[in-house]
């Protein structure tokens, strides 16, 4: 119980006292990463015995109270997000270190402030509050993609944030019409609301909104830019977190709180928009000259991969016993994923500080003088690309196995062809670090900024080799026919 | 199962040269190695006169090592460890006492294999031999690394290989039939089985090859003179013998009767006549030697296969004491002592042509005894051409380049062919008895005696005829002179084509198309539009 | 331990792998301590457990990975012939390799992702799951790329570029394969045959394709095995361990798996896929020695070779006879015993004369003789020599074409025979028969080199003369087929 609200509390605290103490904000991050370690531990050992957790600050109740609940996915995702925070901060420790001027004063009440808004959103029920914690994340992750302060830069956050508050408006306005319909926000009382016929509008409504936020396909196109600007630290965060947590609100919308007015071609039809994105961001990420650009165009088709869940778990799906392998799947892969390209990004900043570049041509050979940044770099990749014995596999298997039991064989497809497609975007960068000799002299990074993507990656493999401890944990709360699986 | 059962006196036959092989390589050892040879055949020749024992089983050896004898495979067992003997103290002076580890080595490994043809019951252990006799001759055929020498080679593995591979089809159908290793068991079983007219042809061929049947005998003139003396010696009276071996042990009864039958006088008479055309006096004998293998395959296609090896013994002893007389004849430069070289050659030669009283007049006796008449007379009409060739043969040698100085140890030297000679004069008469079971008192009659004079007389004189009227002379091989340079060209690998390597199209455009479409996408209007569209198109695809 | 035996012969080679590493370039001493005692406990491991199996005992380790993805290790006794060759191989190969890098740079990278190759080798021995088996498999073609193009120059990077562009598609077929097969059929242990039945036969053959398509491209099958001569770029261990112990074994161990364990022997007949198989086979085993014999450069000779001599063991696999697949599972350790050899003394030539055409090799024979003789050992067992290695299992897969009413193939192997003459007798007439170009140099003084390269010549020898014994791989194929594929 207590556990939830330190793991909203804390970060929150940690921005506050980093805002007032900036020479303390490492360390006050650091003990935020500590404080939600324990606390998330604490709270899957107690899920494991009790089942979900439920919370109501205030005790006022639901529906006139803030419900906040904790189930196995949640804490999947809060895990997700603790590790990529950690280590994100270990390797923003050196390049944001305290008293290094704008920039460093601003990542870490940012980075800070985006966990809180991550936090709340996977652990609240409540739309509304939901939109708080969407809005707060939006404000957040364009402050972090302007905080460069180079034009550029400057125009992609503000062609992002024009992105981010369409789609805040319109998942607010799905909001109000779903409150003018029912009277109530609560996604637990929601499901078991009489249906209204306005229902349909306002779910899609909001689907489309979330939808610009989580950047599938076709609004992506903020994604690039935005990315193409901030710093390494802050494109791992806005790559590997921001998106996931509108995505699961999508998911959980169409799988928990109205599975009923569902008709299966909606869920065909975004599952398409997924399968696109999945071979529209791999082509481009095969055009992409720079590093991070590729990284960038892989993270649009990896968010495609998500989507492909709709039609396995979401409508109706949601109580066939399938449902559970699509659900397991698409965590394992939302979280290898996040792992994954947070690690890569950190790499190539640290090949981009290296040599001054990030463009294929500068980067050859680098593997030479960065062994352990590449060894990293190679980990993730083959996380990307879904191979065993890494997490995404786990996932990517789950989801195949899911889509086959369903019937529908085709999505297997598109996720295996999505693999080998990002074999072959990933391959290039690859094989330039390898190549020759490199350059003799570069800006060596420091060790534990070498370690953060080593740790990231390693935990991505890991997760696959060691899977069957948070599969457990991921079945709380589901529904009992999509417990038992296959 | 036992690891052993069985004497260890065969076993140890086999391993002894081996093992004296691997010794000539040692350090010490390599520039005398050449020594060693006489000692290898001696434990065969040890086990050739002992009473006939238990066989040996090694099951854990090859596919399961046995190995055993019968008193015919025991009389070419003491033929052809007399000969190697023989050939191998040949071999201890002038050139041949020069040679290096390599060729005393590899003659190691040929004697075994000559030895193990004989001694195994098992399939396994006899294809082992036998590769080991037919592949490993071909360092003594390429020995002296001049071009005839290395082209004799070329020839020789190449058909070697073919009759190896062959041979293994040959066997594998025999064997997959039997569904044993045991080589009894496999002639049974081809006796009967559906397809054995495939195993009996490829047999035939993989056999024959190496026994010289025409029309695969091509490579024997070229390797018999390409070789040097000693190793000519054994190449013609015991590495040959394998196939004739090989044959006898496989070959039904009667299998392949007329084939043999028909191949075999062809060879017997058209090599005689054909080997008219040969200068080098090696030559004219391997064509003897394919005539006479001729013979010996037409006699086991026409049922006389259980006096082959009595024939065969003959053969061996004789035509390897031939091939050393041609040595000791070119270490032999007075004249009083090249006519003796020439008359004990002739000597042999009378007997190989089957002249009365010789061992080979009892030799051809026997072997005719089972065949038909018409048959029979075709045995004597070999005679014939046996003299003519060997009376040529004669002459070649005498015509030989005469060296300055007569070799050392001369009269040793022509003891070695002389013992063998005799051996092949004498053993006929010994074992007479013993293989026609009528003392050999019986046999000898006045007109027996004319019999066998009758067609050497004939054949001497159109050998004299030919020494005044020498017929067209032609380089070595014969047939392989019209196929050699087609089979060339013919085998000619053509080079490897380079191919550049192709880009990867198909994805560059894909991607293509993919950045056009994002071009599109990142206007304002663009995303507006789809915004709309895809909220619409969720509302309207809900209940 | 009887339980854990299984992962502790993973961790032997898994836990050097990680550590090695970690460790500093010029820390020599402890990297090749570290790598040569995990392979020296490996094959103590093995040891023990070969003696246990062949009483008759069984093991099994299993992990939940997750629902219906079970890590399971259950070595039988065909793992262990896989497995007992590889760790053998393994050993002499880290002889081969520290003598070979001796001086050379990125060694800890080598060694690191070297010993991983074989922990996913042996993984995948042991596997006894499909499942399991595909992830060591992707393992294994992972921890493969960085040993391709280790030598980071343009060739090695093409080779490591085309070795993915194989491989990966390969994976995605087998995944797709075992995936459709469990998603029908549940989790499929090779220990229980699977209840295919739920299958109609169409079905059936179309996985049994996309498995052969996905096994194939490793095993070097036509048309899928553009990969192996090109990865020839890569240095000499690499190409002993691409070819003789781990990438094109796990292929053809693979397809001995799928065709005997998965579908078992009497479907794969009942389905009529055996006889393409065996004529897929039989076409890469004569096109294979066709491009060996066009090849100038020794390593491409060898390695078209090995495309050549791998499909044996698919053939006797295929042919589905009781002696076709002893004789093509005793292949397996043949093939690695010869083909090793010759990379090995391949490595020698290049390393210590410079000798990387054919040409160089005139007249090596006098100043290389402990190489040339292994060599010429190692290819004579090729030819199919007797009483070398490669003689056995051409008889026993003769006799099984036979049996199995498939006496083409005999015909192949007849062929097969005749062409590896013809690419293998002229390197041998060269080495002894041509004299020594005027600037040919070479020594042998480094033992590290031909020591291993002479040892497994002798093997190739030994286990040809004693084959008939029951401890030879020939006799450990056939404790397989009588104690688990002929009730």
């Amino acid at each position: 119980m207590d556990a939830i609200v330190v793991l909203l509390a804390a970060p929150l605290a940690g921005a506050f006292l980093s805002i007032a103490a900036p020479r303390l904000a490492v360390v006050a991050s650091a003990l935020v990463c500590v404080v939600a370690f324990v606390a998330i531990g604490l709270l899957g050992a107690e899920m494991l015995e009790l089942g979900p957790a439920i919370v109501v600050p205030g005790n006022w109740g639901v529906p006139l109270g803030i419900g906040l609940e904790a189930d196995g996915k949640a804490v999947a995702f809060l895990a997700m997000t603790a590790l990529v925070m950690a280590g994100v901060i270990t390797a923003a420790s050196v390049e944001f270190a305290p008293g290094s001027g704008r920039r460093s004063f601003g990542f870490w009440p940012l980075a800070l402030l985006l966990w809180a808004a991550m936090n709340a959103m996977i652990l609240s029920r409540d739309l509304f509050n939901l939109y708080v914690g969407l809005e707060l994340l939006t404000l957040v992750a364009v402050g972090l993609v302007a905080l460069s302060g180079k034009a550029d830069a400057l125009a992609a956050a503000l062609r992002y944030m024009i992105f981010a508050l369409i789609g805040s408006l319109l998942y607010l306005l799905g909001v109000v019409m779903i409150y003018g319909a029912h009277g109530m926000l609560d996604m637990g009382l929601l499901s078991a609301r009489t249906p209204a016929p306005a229902d349909g509008l306002a779910l899609a409504l909001m689907t489309a909104g979330l939808a610009a936020k989580t950047a599938l396909f076709p609004f992506h196109v903020w994604l690039p830019p935005a990315h193409a600007g901030a710093p390494a630290p802050a494109s791992a965060l806005l790559s590997g977190l921001v998106p996931k947590a509108s995505f699961l609100i999508a998911l959980r919308l169409w799988s928990e709180a109205m599975p009923d007015i569902v008709r299966p071609e909606a869920l065909v039809l975004i599952a398409l928009l997924g399968a696109v994105a999945v071979f529209h961001g791999g082509l481009l990420a095969l055009r992409q000259v720079r590093l991070k650009l590729i990284i960038v165009y892989s993270t649009v088709a990896q968010l495609g991969y998500l989507f492909l869940i709709f039609p396995l778990a979401g409508g109706e799906g949601a109580a066939q016993p399938w449902s559970a392998g699509a659900w397991s799947g698409v965590t394992f892969h939302a979280v290898s994923h996040a792992l994954a390209k947070a690690a890569m990004f950190l790499a190539a900043g640290l090949y981009m500080r290296a040599v001054g570049s990030d463009e294929l041509g500068a980067i050859r050979g680098l593997a030479r003088s960065m062994p352990m940044t590449t060894f990293a770099f190679g980990l993730a990749a083959l996380t990307l690309m879904g191979l065993p014995p890494s997490g995404a596999f786990t996932g990517k298997y789950m989801m195949i196995t899911a889509a086959l039991a369903s019937g529908q064989w085709w999505w297997g497809v598109v996720l295996l062809g999505g693999g080998l497609l990002s074999a072959l975007y990933l391959y290039r960068p690859l094989e330039a670090l390898f190549d020759g000799e490199g350059p003799a002299e570069i800006i060596r990074p420091r060790r534990r900024e070498e370690l953060a993507p080593l740790f990231l990656a390693a935990a991505a493999i890991l997760l696959g080799i060691f899977s069957a401890v948070p599969f457990d944990l991921i079945y709380v709360g589901r529904p009992d026919a999509a417990v038992t699986g296959l | 199962m036992t690891p052993w059962s069985g004497p260890l006196l065969p076993f140890l036959v086999l391993a002894w040269p081996l093992l004296l092989a691997v010794v000539s390589i040692l350090p010490r050892v390599r520039d005398h190695a050449v020594r060693l040879l006489p000692l290898g055949p001696v434990p065969a020749l040890w086990l050739a006169f002992q009473p006939l024992g238990e066989p040996t089983l090694i099951p854990d050896m090859l596919l399961g090592v046995q190995l055993g004898l019968d008193p015919a495979r025991q009389l070419l067992l003491g033929m052809t460890a007399t000969l190697w003997i023989i050939a191998g103290l040949a071999a201890q002076w002038g050139n041949d006492a020069r040679r290096d580890a390599i060729y005393a080595g590899f003659w190691g490994l040929t004697l075994t294999g000559s030895l193990g043809v004989l001694l195994s019951l098992d399939v396994g252990t006899f294809y082992v031999s036998f590769a080991a006799v037919s592949l490993a001759a071909w360092f003594l055929v390429v020995e002296e690394r001049t071009t005839t020498a290395l082209r004799a080679g070329r020839v020789y593995i190449v058909m070697a290989f073919c009759g190896e591979v062959a041979l293994l089809v040959g066997l594998l159908i025999g064997v997959s039939h039997a569904g044993s290793l045991e080589i009894e068991a496999v002639r049974n079983g081809l006796a009967t089985a559906p397809n054995a007219g495939v195993a009996i042809t490829f047999l035939v061929i993989g056999f024959g090859i190496k026994a010289g049947l025409l029309p695969l005998h091509v490579w024997l003139s070229p390797a018999h003179s390409a070789a040097p003396v000693p190793a000519s010696a054994v190449l013609s009276g015991a590495i040959v013998k394998a196939g004739l071996v090989g044959l006898l042990v496989f070959l039904p009864n009667g299998a392949a009767g007329n084939a043999l039958l028909l191949l075999g006088f062809a060879g017997a008479y058209g090599a005689a006549l054909w080997g008219l055309s040969q200068t080098n006096p090696k030559a004219v004998l391997a064509y003897s030697t394919v005539s006479q293998m001729g013979l010996m395959l037409a006699l086991i296609g026409g049922g006389a296969r259980e006096l082959v090896p009595y024939y065969a013994v003959h053969h061996g002893l004789s035509k390897g004491a031939l091939f050393l007389l041609v040595g000791v004849m070119m270490a032999t430069a007075t004249t009083g002592a090249r006519v003796a070289v020439l008359v004990a050659a002739g000597f042999v030669g009378a007997s190989l042509a089957g002249m009365a009283l010789t061992g080979g007049m009892l030799a051809k006796a026997a072997v005719k005894a089972p065949l038909s008449d018409a048959l029979a007379d075709a045995v004597t009409l070999t005679s014939v051409t046996t003299t003519v060739i060997l009376t040529w043969f004669l002459w070649r040698m005498w015509q030989g380049d005469r060296p300055a100085r007569t070799g050392s140890f001369w009269p040793l030297r022509l003891a070695l062919p002389l013992l063998a000679g005799g051996g092949a004069l004498a053993v006929p008469w010994l074992l007479w008895e013993e293989w026609k079971g009528l003392p050999v008192e019986a046999y000898l009659s006045l007109s027996t005696l004319t019999d066998s004079l009758l067609p050497v007389a004939a054949g001497l004189v159109a050998g004299l005829l030919l020494i005044w009227r020498p017929l067209p002379q032609v380089g070595t091989g014969d047939l392989l002179l019209l196929v050699e340079q087609p089979l060339a060209r013919l085998a000619q690998i053509p080079p490897e084509r380079k191919r550049e390597p192709r880009e990867i199209h198909l994805f560059a455009r894909l991607a293509e198309v993919s950045g056009r479409l994002e071009t599109r996408l990142v206007r304002w209007s663009v995303a507006s539009a789809v915004m709309l569209a895809l909220t619409l198109a969720v509302a309207f695809l809900t209940r | 331990m009887s339980v854990y035996l299984p992962l502790l012969i993973l961790l032997s080679s898994l836990v050097p792998a990680l550590l090695t590493f970690f460790l500093p370039e010029r820390a020599h001493g402890l990297r090749n301590g570290l790598n040569l005692g995990g392979a020296l406990i490996k094959l103590g491991l093995i040891t023990v457990m070969l003696v246990s199996v062949g009483r008759g005992a069984t093991y099994d380790f299993s992990m939940q990975l997750a629902p219906g993805l079970v890590l399971a290790l259950r070595p039988d006794a065909l793992s262990l012939l896989f497995m007992t060759l590889s760790a053998l191989l393994w050993f002499l190969t880290t002889i081969y390799a520290i003598a070979y890098f001796e001086g050379k740079p990125n060694q800890s990278r080598f060694f690191g992702f070297f010993s991983l190759c074989v922990a996913a080798t042996t993984g995948l021995a042991m596997s006894g799951s499909l499942i399991t088996f595909f992830i060591f498999f992707e393992l294994l073609t992972l921890a493969t790329w960085p040993l391709v193009i280790h030598q980071q120059n343009r060739a090695s990077l093409a080779a490591g570029r085309v070795y993915l562009a194989y491989a990966l598609p390969a994976s995605a077929a087998l995944l797709i394969a075992i995936l459709w097969l469990e998603s029908v059929t549940g989790p499929i242990l090779f220990s229980t045959p699977a209840p295919l039945d739920r299958l109609d036969d169409t079905s059936l053959r179309i996985i049994f394709a996309l498995f052969i398509a996905g096994m194939g491209v490793k095993a070097g099958l036509i048309p899928l095995h553009g990969w192996l001569p090109v990865a020839m770029a890569a240095p000499a261990p690499v190409s002993a361990l691409l070819h003789a112990v781990a990438v094109v074994k796990a292929g053809a161990f693979g397809i001995a798996r799928i065709t005997i364990d998965v579908f078992g022997i009497d479907r794969v007949e009942a389905l009529g896929v055996g006889t393409p198989l065996a004529v897929l086979a039989s076409a890469t085993i004569l096109w294979g020695s066709i491009r060996a014999l066009q090849q100038d450069e020794i390593k491409k000779r060898l390695a078209f070779s090995t495309v050549s001599q791998v499909s044996y063991i698919v053939l006797g696999v295929a042919l589905a006879g009781p002696f076709a697949v002893i004789g093509g599972l005793a292949h397996l350790v043949h093939q690695g015993l010869m083909k090793i050899t010759l990379f090995f003394c391949a490595g020698i030539f290049a390393e210590r004369a410079g000798v990387k055409k054919i040409e160089g090799l005139n007249g090596l024979g006098r100043i290389m003789p402990w190489t040339s003789v292994a060599f010429s050992l190692g290819a004579l067992g090729m030819i199919g020599l007797p009483p070398l290695a490669g003689f056995v299992s051409k008889v026993y897969l003769g006799v099984g074409a036979l049996q199995s009413g498939s006496a083409w193939a005999l015909a192949v192997l007849a062929a097969s025979t005749l062409l590896n003459a013809a690419y293998f007798l002229p390197l041998l007439y060269r080495l002894w028969y041509l004299p020594p170009a005027p600037d040919a140099a070479g020594d042998e003084g480094k033992p590290g080199l031909v020591v291993p390269a002479v040892l497994t010549a002798a093997a190739s020898l030994g286990v040809g003369l004693f084959a008939g014994s029951p401890y030879s791989p020939l006799g450990w194929a056939t404790l397989i087929v009588t104690r688990e594929y002929l009730p």
